[in-house]
């Protein structure tokens, strides 16, 4: 709301300079968002507080706490009495409703002074005509929203009802006619409909230049009501703005008043006959009850029951101290205040605004004893300090995308990763899709960081994917969530390992970088974290390279899949360098897992044995196979075997991979090995592996 | 035998030392002027054909000389090492104008940095994390928190409506409503930390998934004070001892509802900074908000069957993905939402 200083002024005193209005204004909630030089003030106002929402609302929260008087605008009496035109109330949704007729005594509409339009001018609305300039008024400086019809368009009784199935009408500012939905709260004549109760009124019964006689509306409708209206219509105006938070029913008359008092102060118009009223409202006088004692312990400072009298009064309460006890209070809620006070705490926020939120007293509760992070942080940290150790930066992914990015992905008609929960209402079409995998959006950030010259990317992600699951009724008669969220893991990596260094070359962040990765992380974890297999059935497997892949394992549960991703992915998204690898964990197995401390044994006294064998793989048979059987036919001495080369080359027009295997035999006192022990043990198995099945598939010691 | 000529052998051993100038020339030396056929060995060999009264005083001359060329060996040896062990070390200068080798670091997210400080405030105080489901059912969002349908409050919190009638957390305060529809036993102390979501126009400074971290304060006997010393305790404890005031605001799920303001870092709290002009980090109000907060409304507590005459709370949000940027110096904060690790480097590491 935009309201000027000099203006409020008029309403209670304040104090002296700029500064300390807002000082001040910011004290008692009624922010300042904006302060100009000229003393023109953009409040932010709080949802709860449509009294709040005039000058008056500003200025008596004010006095509630200065203890100034406040002084509101003149307003002209009016009596209620015969309607001057047939009113018909057919809801009980409008409050109150009052209709005062006016009629032109001179040849225009008459002009408000400068000193009136003042308010209209800070609220950034420029006069327009006398009669609706005097309504805008109204609600500025009283909070009463009020409309003007041009009476001679009238046609018959004028009548506040809910509206029927395809009704019509035409709200002002807008270029045509549009359907009401049914139900809506309108005021309507025999033939029409005259406004959207507490929204807007409409073309065909607006008041221009050349209106003679004007109906003066000043009413109250059902909060609810405006509210649906207003958005089903699309259509926000300050009345909408006061109305939905609950106007004051006791108030209307008021409101017209003013509105009588502008205009017949430009002498251009006046009253005929008396103001009718309907609507079957009666203040229901709500009574809160305050012990003076809890609020003291509630504060922690004494608080007689004189000191909340008077404050309550300031802010418009009738209260007095119960002579029974001499500690309750009894507080009237003022007519305005009918929306927003129900408990004694919503007193305890009135007498904490006029004391001031920061003079009273600070104490820290009693802490008895502190809480350590739960193993599951305590294990994300060191997941995270690992992953930071090889270079990964932690990014955020949206919980959505929209369509378009699952097309990239080119998956076929039917697939897993098709089926999502979907947004009903999201105001961007980037995310009408929640989010079902994180690989998509980790190939986008991948091609995003390419179009950017950036190949360097290693980025992980703690999320949220979300899968559709079938609703079922629970115990609390409430569906079940559409979905399961399944917390996951994932990272990506693509360009080297290291970026490009002066002396030595880097490798790329390839699939071994990444199983490093995971093995790494089973280390930190004390998890054996292990490949294997790819599974064939996994919603990822047609998104990698099918020959480069793997699942990830967890004392061989599936916890995970890694792998490269699919070249024709890469081709989707436009990446058009590097070898992007993808990994995604799941992460409430990676965290609640049991860790197994690592086995210790002490280092042996004497030094081991090495020795080195090299074998030549044919294509398709894996290292690890070879390790294996080696592991398989060495002696218990054998504690070591490490795969420490390769050396591609052909062989009688064969790729051949050459492995070189070192194998660490250990001592100890007492079962010393000799070098011819060491040698026979290689000897057999050497012969174990090329005598075996890997020698039928073609592996050779390399001699 | 004749009487060795001891001065020879010295001022011979002397002349050919001087001229050596490696460890293997002096081993030369050595051998020649010390070694088993030296004179000097042949002369300490010969003493027994002395007559007697002679052959203490050869002997001692004799010695003295041995002893001399040894010492003289010992020094050569030790001046030409160190000349060579200067001339290597001359030649091992390495040009630390070249970058480091070690692998560089990643990082942390910056929200997330956030988070953690905030939590680990709040695990002194006795707070425990816990957490609950992003898509939420209205209930836990709105209505169990004194949010009816309808009300202007919704409008504070645009949503995102999924299928099933569910919608995306449009706050953490969920996960307070879980817990107390738990009853768990008093005291409650928790915080609840993690994504949020807003149905808005996407900009510079608003993003439709943030970040927020809350906490709840369940016990009997708590009051206003208490919540001025929480909250106080907690501001410092991230700011430094900066001012902190309070003032009204409103949440559906708090009575009284109070904001924490910080004296703006910027301007001190003046609202100006040099010249006059208005300070650009405040906008001219000199604090700073950085919290919500407030007493837990008596309808919260009746909606989960609580008495309020008899338990009362401290309910309270910080704002984590609003308090990022301002720790590392970043306007705004859709940069940080974004996945363009220039920008996360840059955050990290000046230069790059």
């Amino acid at each position: 709301m935009k309201i000027s200083v000099d203006v409020l002024r008029r309403y209670t005193a304040l104090p002296e300079t700029l500064r300390q209005v807002r000082l001040l204004l910011d004290d008692l909630g009624l922010e300042v968002k904006r302060l100009s030089p000229d003393g023109q003030l953009t409040l932010e106002l709080l949802a709860n507080r449509g009294d709040h929402h005039c000058y008056e609302g500003v200025a008596r929260e004010i006095t509630g706490r200065t203890g100034g008087a406040l002084t509101p605008p003149p307003v002209a009496t009016l009596s209620i009495g015969e309607p001057p035109w047939p009113l018909r109330l057919e809801t009980d949704l409008c409050l109150v409703y009052t209709a005062t007729l006016l009629e032109r005594v001179g040849a225009g509409a008459g002009q408000l002074s400068d000193e009136a339009l003042a308010p209209l001018r800070a609220a950034g609305l420029a006069p327009v005509l006398a009669p609706v300039d005097a309504t805008n008024l109204s609600n500025l400086e009283l909070g009463q929203p009020t409309h003007v019809f041009d009476a001679d368009t009238l046609v018959g009784a004028v009548t506040i009802r809910l509206s029927r199935a395809g009704e019509r009408a035409w709200p002002l500012f807008t270029a045509a006619p549009v359907e009401v939905p049914e139900g809506t709260l309108v005021i309507a004549d025999d033939v029409k409909i005259l406004a959207i109760a507490g929204v807007i009124g409409c073309e065909e019964s607006k008041t221009t230049a050349a209106t003679r006689r004007i109906l003066l509306e000043s009413a109250t409708f059902d909060p609810v009501k405006v509210r649906i209206a207003s958005r089903a219509l699309g259509i926000h105006t300050d009345s909408t703005a006061r109305f939905e938070r609950g106007a004051d029913p006791a108030r209307p008359l008021v409101g017209a008043g003013r509105v009588v008092q502008l205009l017949e102060g430009t002498g251009a118009w006046r009253r005929v006959g008396q103001t009718g009223q309907v609507g079957a409202w009666v203040n229901p006088e709500r009574i809160v009850r305050l012990s003076a004692a809890a609020a003291a312990r509630f504060f922690g400072m004494p608080m007689p029951c004189e000191l909340i009298v008077e404050i309550l009064a300031r802010l418009g309460y009738i209260a007095h101290v119960s002579p029974d006890d001499g500690d309750t209070v009894t507080a009237y809620v003022p007519t305005w205040r009918l929306w927003d006070v129900e408990y004694a705490d919503d007193l305890y926020e009135d007498l904490a605004r006029s004391i001031g939120y920061n003079n009273t007293p600070v104490a820290l509760p009693p802490v008895e004893m502190g809480a350590l992070p739960s193993p599951a942080e305590l294990r994300r940290d060191v997941v995270d300090g690992l992953l930071q150790s090889f270079g990964f930066y932690e990014v955020f992914t949206d919980g959505f995308y929209g369509r378009a990015l699952i097309e990239s992905l080119g998956l076929p008609e039917v697939h897993p990763l098709r089926e999502h929960v979907q947004t009903e209402n999201a105001l961007d079409r980037a995310y009408s899709l929640l989010k079902l995998s994180c690989f998509p959006q980790a190939v986008e950030l991948v091609a995003l960081n390419q179009r950017v010259k950036n190949e360097q990317v290693k980025a992980y992600e703690w999320t949220r994917t979300f899968h559709p699951a079938p609703q079922h009724k629970l115990p609390s008669g409430r569906l079940s969530a559409p979905c399961t969220e399944r917390r996951v893991l994932w990272m990506v990596a693509s360009g080297t390992d290291r970026p490009r260094a002066w002396l030595d070359k880097s490798r790329p962040a390839d699939l071994f970088f990444m199983k490093g990765v995971v093995e790494e992380l089973g280390v930190a974890l004390g998890l054996t974290l292990e490949l294997g297999p790819a599974e064939a059935d996994a919603p990822l497997a047609i998104l990698l390279h099918p020959a480069r892949q793997a699942s990830v394992r967890l004392n061989g549960a599936v916890v995970g899949v890694v792998g490269e991703v699919h070249p024709s992915v890469l081709k989707g998204f436009k990446v058009r360098k590097g070898r992007p690898v993808y990994l995604e964990l799941d992460e409430t197995a990676l965290l609640s897992a049991t860790p197994q401390a690592p086995r210790f044994e002490e280092p042996p006294e004497l030094h081991p044995i090495d020795r080195s064998l090299a074998f030549s793989l044919p294509p398709q048979v894996e290292a690890g196979s070879v390790s294996e059987a080696l592991r398989a036919a060495g002696p218990p001495s054998l504690i070591r075997v490490a795969i420490v080369d390769l050396f591609e080359h052909d062989e009688g027009g064969v790729p051949t991979r050459t492995f070189t295997y070192a194998l660490t035999f250990q001592t100890t006192k007492g079962q010393a090995l000799s070098a011819d022990e060491v040698n026979a043990a290689c000897e057999a198995m050497i012969a174990a592996v090329e005598g075996g099945a890997l020698g039928a598939r073609g592996v050779r010691l390399r001699r | 035998m004749n009487r060795p000529d001891t001065q020879a052998m010295l001022a011979a051993f002397t002349a050919a030392l001087a001229e050596a100038t490696t460890p293997e020339q002096i081993e030369v030396v050595r051998q020649a002027h010390t070694g088993k056929k030296s004179e000097i060995k042949l002369a300490l060999r010969g003493l027994g054909g002395l007559p007697p009264d002679e052959r203490a005083v050869v002997a001692k001359e004799v010695n003295d000389v041995a002893q001399a060329m040894e010492r003289a060996l010992a020094e050569a040896g030790a001046a030409i090492e160190a000349r060579a062990l200067a001339a290597r070390l001359n030649e091992e200068w390495l040009d630390l104008s070249l970058p480091g080798l070690a692998p560089p670091r990643g990082a942390r997210h910056p929200v997330i940095t956030v988070e953690e400080d905030c939590l680990a405030v709040l695990r002194q105080l006795g707070f425990v994390r816990v957490d609950g489901p992003e898509v939420e059912h209205p209930y836990y969002n709105f209505d169990a928190l004194n949010i009816p349908p309808h009300h202007p409050a919704r409008d504070m919190q645009d949503t995102f409506w999924v299928d099933g009638g569910y919608l995306l957390r449009s706050h953490t305060t969920t996960v307070q409503a879980r817990v107390l529809e738990s009853r768990p036993p008093l005291p409650i102390r928790i915080a609840s930390a993690g994504r949020v979501y807003r149905n808005e126009a996407v900009d510079a400074t608003h993003l439709a998934m943030f970040h927020q971290l809350e906490g709840l304060w369940i016990d009997r006997g708590l009051t206003f004070a208490h919540l001025k010393g929480l909250l106080t305790t907690i501001a410092q404890a991230l700011y430094g001892r900066r001012p902190v005031r309070f003032k009204p605001k409103f949440y559906p799920y708090t009575e009284p509802s109070v904001g924490v303001d910080l004296q703006c870092g910027v301007c001190a709290g003046e609202g100006e900074v040099a010249g006059g002009a208005q300070c650009e980090a405040c906008h001219g109000a000199g604090w700073v908000t950085i919290l919500g907060a407030g007493m837990v409304h008596p309808k919260v507590f009746q909606e989960f069957g609580y008495d309020p005459s008899e338990v009362s709370g401290i309910a309270f949000g910080l704002g984590t993905t609003r308090m990022a940027p301002q720790r590392v110096g970043v306007s705004k904060v859709a940069l940080l939402y974004g996945q363009d690790l220039r920008v996360h480097t840059r955050l990290h590491r000046s230069g790059v």
